[in-house]
């Protein structure tokens, strides 16, 4: 199944040629973006660096995530929120870029992680998870992420 | 100002950055790394001083704890910040955001010098309060605010 048929719907849907009439629309959607990004990312690295040993080590890691959490889940609904209408502007452009998908698989696979072996790790006893998983789950956490915002970066720069 | 940043733009250096394929996508995706690294865990201190997130943490646990991470995001950022300023100064120099970013940056620089100077002296007193006094809670909403 192929989801062009959806990629062109949304490209030639009024909403989309709203966006991109309006001159401050798209710049004033990605500012939020940004802060939303903000948001989300620090939620995961302070989680991530706690499961790694290094930042706020004199708390207990389930609390650092309990903490977390609220801030993530809700960094992410707003980055949801004000991703949606650049990539229904550009629905074509995003289609046809390798970078698009690149950042979309990247992104689910590190949701799916945060939510399920990351999120249980986190609430587990530290002295019985012993030094290596929580390391492993941190270092593979902050590489998918990572991979995420190169993605996106590069669907601005190479497509 | 103008012949400084015309002088850097004439430079060798700067020609052979600027006319480099690959040399603008790796400095602009490592300045967007170390952004979300630096805003990322400014944002997780200035939730803990609006005293609205991690309050679990004491403040000087998040202040002292974060803050060698926040200066790896920092230095990632400015070092490819300045690449990118030293690969095409004219660019920048005529666009009315760059200088209105570097200005809310002095800002936001200013308001954790106050910050510490002034409130975060008796931080003994309130370091595991849930809600810290009214200047931290400024100092962060303000620190978010510049950075936004």
């Amino acid at each position: 199944m192929s989801l062009q048929p959806f990629f062109l719907w949304m490209q030639e849907h009024a909403f989309s040629a709203y966006i991109l009439n309006e001159t401050w629309f798209s710049p004033i959607v990605q500012v939020m973006h940004l802060i939303a990004l903000a948001v989300f990312a620090g939620a995961i690295l302070v989680v991530d660096l706690r499961l790694l040993g290094v930042g706020l080590t004199r708390v207990p890691l389930a609390k650092v995530s309990e903490d977390a959490m609220p801030w993530m889940v809700w960094g992410l609904v707003a980055l949801l929120i004000t991703g949606w209408p650049s990539v229904m502007s550009t629905a074509m452009k995003q289609y046809y870029s390798p970078f698009f998908w690149w950042k979309m698989e990247l992104l689910v696979l590190g949701l799916i992680f945060a939510f399920t072996v990351r999120r249980r790790l986190a609430s587990m006893d530290e002295a019985k998870l012993g030094p290596v998983w929580p390391k492993a789950a941190g270092m593979f956490s902050i590489a998918v992420w990572t991979g995420v915002a190169v993605g996106a970066r590069l669907i601005g720069l190479l497509s | 100002m103008r012949s400084w940043f015309e002088w850097v733009g004439a430079m060798e250096s700067s020609v052979a950055l600027r006319e480099s394929l690959n040399a603008y996508p790796i400095m602009l995706t490592s300045h967007v790394i170390g952004m979300c690294m630096f805003a990322g865990l400014i944002m997780m201190m200035d939730l803990r001083l609006a005293g609205v997130g991690n309050l679990n943490s004491s403040i000087t646990q998040v202040q002292q704890r974060l803050f060698p991470w926040q200066m790896v995001g920092f230095t990632i950022s400015i070092v490819t910040g300045l690449l990118l300023l030293w690969s095409d100064p004219m660019r920048f120099y005529s666009n009315f955001y760059f200088w209105t970013k570097n200005l809310l940056l002095i800002l936001a620089g200013l308001n954790m010098w106050y910050f510490h100077a002034t409130t975060y002296q008796t931080v003994d007193q309130w370091d595991n309060d849930p809600s810290p006094p009214f200047g931290a809670k400024v100092a962060g909403v303000l620190s978010i605010a510049f950075a936004g």
